[in-house]
């Protein structure tokens, strides 16, 4: 929550030495942030950042009450000024000039008062500038009296027309599903039920509790008698109003954080006072008060070596109580045992031990606390972490020329297969689904390139959404990338590297499939299992692969023990075929592998037109090849190309 | 002697100059400065001498040999000079094509090994996630204001009846709860690092982006180990001037709750445009609250432990000055950008 802070406003409350770079920068350190101090004629106002548990100090006072806490730890001289009221108030559960019925439930404290034959008018300057500085517009006293109160107090008030209330009778109640109600800035709703909302006497709705007043009972330029109106309720039932007829106010924002009930007396007294001196009313001596159950003092406890283990340093018992004192708390101890009653502006946010060591640890100051790293035992390490793996992969890529990208894996309707899941609120339509292929943002990602002149490599690793029945998706993480501009077998040797680096067993076979040109697409195996594809894609002369990770990394290791180096040395030669058309030379290969034990490698080196030159390893484990060895298998070769592929040696 | 060695060192240049090829070089100078080499062998004799003589010869020796070497390698200059082709070093090469990891690969990385030295434990959960692992675990009940603050993305689906929504994880803390139920026994030193997901698209925001996750559990854990450990990553991350700060801060899943700070390495912590008076925003952290450690299923009477989740975008920009105007440029793919960094 933030709010603005006049210098000037806040030393109505405080009486300080600190000029107002300290108390922005020693605030800052222990309590509410002052992002920034911005300057107004002589004054300073605090740009003031507070955390929504403390909704407490969202207010001049509260701020002063922070303040007064804080610098003196920073050696600053500062005393918390008390409100003062002029005369005395009577607060009753019954007055005779309005009937009403309250469910505590909903509103957990009920105050209102009549103030009498009041004029509308402008607001004298003192109001009007306070207002200007913290950004809001004057109207007329009556609006202005409500803003400058919750400004002051952090409670918000509201106004009626008194005599717009039929019979004089309110019944505070909660909505039915379909019952409207207009507004005072003119808007109708149609109420969802459940709301907060007060019906007078001719069952007319005329308030929309802690949101906003109804039209038909708003304090206009003729009002003579205005019903003034303090209350705290059910925050749960505020913020859901407020969320589902989407109605912020910085009433509502206040309320659904949970306000002190003792405050709304405070705030009536305050606003008495205020409406009799600027509006010129006069107010009724009984002040309608419905609280069935007051505050009772809370208290939490805790002890000297708790406080002292969790903040990792050595403080006395006085300390501690000089830490708390000024904050509100009393602090009683029984030898080691601290029972800290908590005030009422302060219950709803102090409920543990822990809670105190927070407040005595913000005032001693975060800042005087040493800092160590922890000792102790290490944890275990994950076996076989994915991390690792999947580093090894990019480190690989990337050597050989691949970028890195990261994509969204929230996509648009085209970029998904099948079902995927899909977001109740997205941003827009472009990233409605959670991706269950890589293709499509790959694909999408190399198209958004296709500018760039040079041949690219660009791969992800990233998950992919797999819907599961009455669980959470099935997260695959993939490695995908695309070569555009790029040659095949350069494309293909890269995959391949990619594989004997990580040391991964693999095998190709042909498979057709969807966005992929035929006879172009390659299933990439490990032994019988299907790790991964790759292949020309129809369009934009791109070529894909993917692979699923967990599988690469969980599959086949080449890694088999250790063997000896040969012994004996390879004979190497060359030897050139000319084959017919479409032969596919992949499968030469596998043949040639297989045809004898002696044939230890054999690598494609040359092509021209219809001829090949394979380069070919003769090797035998136990003794050196003769010349007539060797020319006994290359007799094989040629004789089994031919009669199988239909080959000629050249 | 001197003599002797005179006319041994002219002997000698007269045959270094005629010789044409380079292993006839060498061989002359195996025969005078070798092991067994002529001028080797009169060193050896240098022991017969009367002593006041011994020092003048020995220097004597030892010049001849420098200069004869001194030739050797002039003439062995002049041999192969003349065998030389015309060579051009200075053309460019060809250099293989240069990849490139993704920024936040590297920021990734970069922070892992940080905490993997004092013995943090990668982990990564769940994007797609239970609302109850996001939220109510994490001590946010299902009314709490303060979900708000996290602009989740709720997914289409049936709920859960045990875990509630499916929401995209809108923090890594979501791992929190998952990490202690995993572990089951402290320790816990968990690094989480993964993709998260809020409502929220400009120019320093993308709807998707990466946290990281600190997450400690063990007897006696305290504030000053928080500290201990920020500061830590401070200075290994971003040098050893830098300094960290704690501020007070409010987060349902840890209690006290701090805001880090740390100091601006543009004014060195004097107070700049930068930054707020010499201090920049990291990030939260807090002690673990006892309701997170209930519903790992630890005993919070017997441990404790702090947290702490920062963006690694936002972390790694404030570290290396890269000044990306749009922060969702590191999402376009685009190559004349990604290969920048």
């Amino acid at each position: 929550m933030d709010i603005l802070i006049p210098n000037s406003w806040l030393k109505e409350f405080l009486e300080t030495n600190a000029t107002p770079k300290n108390i922005a920068r020693f605030l800052s350190l222990s309590g509410p942030s002052v992002e920034k101090i911005s300057k107004d004629g002589d004054d300073s106002i605090y740009h003031t950042e507070i955390t929504t548990n403390r909704v407490d100090a969202v207010s001049v006072y509260g701020f002063a009450r922070e303040a007064s806490a804080i610098l003196p730890r920073f050696g600053k001289k500062a005393k918390l000024l008390p409100l003062k009221f002029k005369s005395k108030y009577n607060f009753f559960d019954k007055v005779d000039y309005l009937d009403v019925e309250v469910d505590s439930k909903l509103c957990t404290r009920f105050t209102a008062v009549l103030i009498n034959d009041v004029k509308i008018k402008d607001s004298p300057q003192f109001i009007k500038e306070k207002l200007i500085k913290i950004e809001l517009r004057p109207i007329n006293n009556i609006i202005d009296i409500s803003n400058y109160i919750m400004h002051e107090l952090g409670q918000p008030l509201h106004t009626f027309d008194y005599d717009k209330i039929k019979g004089s009778k309110m019944i505070l109640r909660e909505s039915k599903k379909g019952e409207k109600i207009t507004t005072l800035d003119n808007k109708t709703f149609t109420l969802p039920g459940g709301d907060i909302v007060i019906e007078d006497g001719e069952k007319r709705l005329i308030d929309l509790c802690g949101i906003m007043g109804g039209k038909n009972s708003m304090v206009d330029k003729n009002t003579k008698n205005v019903l003034l109106f303090v209350q705290t309720y059910n925050p749960v039932k505020i913020r859901k109003t407020s969320m589902t007829l989407a109605q912020k106010s910085e009433a509502s924002i206040l309320f659904e954080k949970d306000l002190d009930e003792e405050l709304v007396s405070t705030a009536m007294k305050r606003s008495i006072d205020l409406f009799e001196k600027i509006t010129e009313g006069k107010s009724e001596n009984l002040i309608l008060d419905i609280y069935p159950n007051p505050y009772k003092i809370k208290s939490v406890k805790t002890n000297l070596s708790f406080i002292n283990k969790s903040l990792g340093e050595n403080l006395n018992k006085e300390d501690i109580s000089n830490s708390l004192t000024p904050l509100g708390f009393k602090s009683k101890w029984q030898k080691d045992n601290l029972t800290l009653e908590v005030p009422s502006f302060r219950a709803k946010d102090i409920d543990i031990p822990e809670d105190i060591v927070e407040e005595v640890a913000r005032i001693y100051g975060y800042y005087n606390l040493q800092s160590k790293l922890m000792k102790g035992r290490l944890p275990e390490k994950l076996f076989n972490s994915p991390f690792d793996f999947e580093n090894k992969l990019k480190d690989v890529l990337s050597g050989f020329g691949g970028v890195e990208i990261y994509t969204y894996s929230l996509v648009p309707e085209t970029f998904i297969e099948n079902s995927a899941l899909k977001l109740k609120n997205p941003l827009g339509k472009d990233t409605e689904y959670l991706r269950n292929t890589m293709l499509s943002s790959i694909k999408d990602a190399a198209i958004k390139n296709s500018g760039y002149e040079e041949p690219f490599h660009i791969f992800e690793i990233a998950n992919i959404y797999i819907p599961q029945k009455q669980n959470l998706p099935n997260e695959k993480m993939m490695l995908a990338g695309i070569f555009s501009k790029y040659d095949f077998s350069k494309a293909k040797g890269t995959i391949e590297a990619l594989l004997e680096k990580i040391k991964k067993d693999y095998s190709f076979e042909i498979e057709e499939k969807k966005e992929f040109l035929p006879n172009h697409r390659l299933k990439i195996m490990n032994g019988k299992n299907e790790i991964g594809e790759f292949g020309t894609l129809e369009k934009n002369d791109l070529i894909y692969y993917e692979f699923d990770i967990r599988l690469l990394q969980k599959l086949g290791n080449k890694l088999k023990g250790f063997k000896n180096p040969p012994k004996y040395p390879a004979q190497i030669e060359d030897l050139t075929f000319s084959f017919p058309e479409r032969t596919k030379i992949g499968k030469v290969i596998d043949s040639i592998k297989n045809l004898d034990k002696q044939i230890a490698k054999i690598e494609l080196i040359d092509t021209f037109k219809n001829s090949f030159t394979f380069r070919i390893w003769y090797q035998n484990p136990n003794k050196t090849l003769t010349n007539k060895d060797v020319e006994s298998i290359r007799k094989k070769v040629i004789s089994n190309l031919s009669s199988k592929f239909g080959a000629n040696i050249k | 002697m001197r003599e002797e060695i005179i006319s041994l060192k002219n002997e000698a240049i007269a045959q270094i100059m005629e010789t044409s090829s380079i292993s006839e070089l060498e061989n002359l100078r195996i025969i005078y400065s070798g092991r067994n080499g002529k001028l080797t062998s009169l060193i050896k004799k240098l022991k017969e001498f009367p002593k006041d003589k011994r020092k003048q010869v020995g220097i004597l020796i030892n010049e001849t040999k420098n200069s004869l070497n001194q030739i050797i390698s002039s003439q062995k200059n002049k041999l192969s000079s003349s065998s030389r082709k015309w060579f051009d070093p200075t053309i460019p090469g060809i250099k293989p094509k240069l990849g490139n990891l993704h920024l936040v690969t590297k920021a990734i990385r970069e922070i892992s090994l940080i905490f993997e030295k004092i013995g943090f434990v990668r982990v990564r959960y769940p994007e797609v996630e239970w609302g109850y692992f996001a939220f109510e675990a994490l001590n946010m009940p299902k009314t709490h204001p303060a979900r708000d603050e996290w602009e989740t993305f709720f997914v289409d689906s049936k709920l859960n009846s045990k875990f509630g929504q499916t929401v995209l994880t809108p923090h890594t803390s979501s791992g929190q709860v998952r990490e202690m139920l995993r572990v089951k026994t402290p320790p816990i030193r968990m690094i989480n690092i993964a993709k998260c997901y809020r409502r929220q698209s400009d120019v320093s925001h993308t709807q998707m982006f990466h946290q990281f996750e600190g997450l400690v559990i063990d007897k006696d854990i305290s504030i000053i180990n928080l500290k201990g450990t920020l500061d830590y990553f401070a200075k290994n991350f971003f040098g050893n001037k830098r300094k960290t700060r704690l501020r007070p801060y409010d987060f349902r899943f840890t209690e006290p709750s701090f805001e880090v700070d740390i100091s601006c390495d543009i004014c060195n912590g004097k107070g700049c445009k930068l930054c707020k008076e010499g201090w920049l925003e990291l990030g939260g952290a807090g002690m673990v609250h006892p309701n997170v450690l209930k519903a790992g299923k630890i005993d919070p009477k017997k441990y404790s432990g702090f947290a702490f989740g920062w963006g690694v975008e936002r972390t790694y920009m404030m570290k290396s000055g890269i000044k990306i105007p749009d922060i969702r440029f590191l999402y376009s793919s685009d190559l004349n950008i990604l290969k920048q960094y």
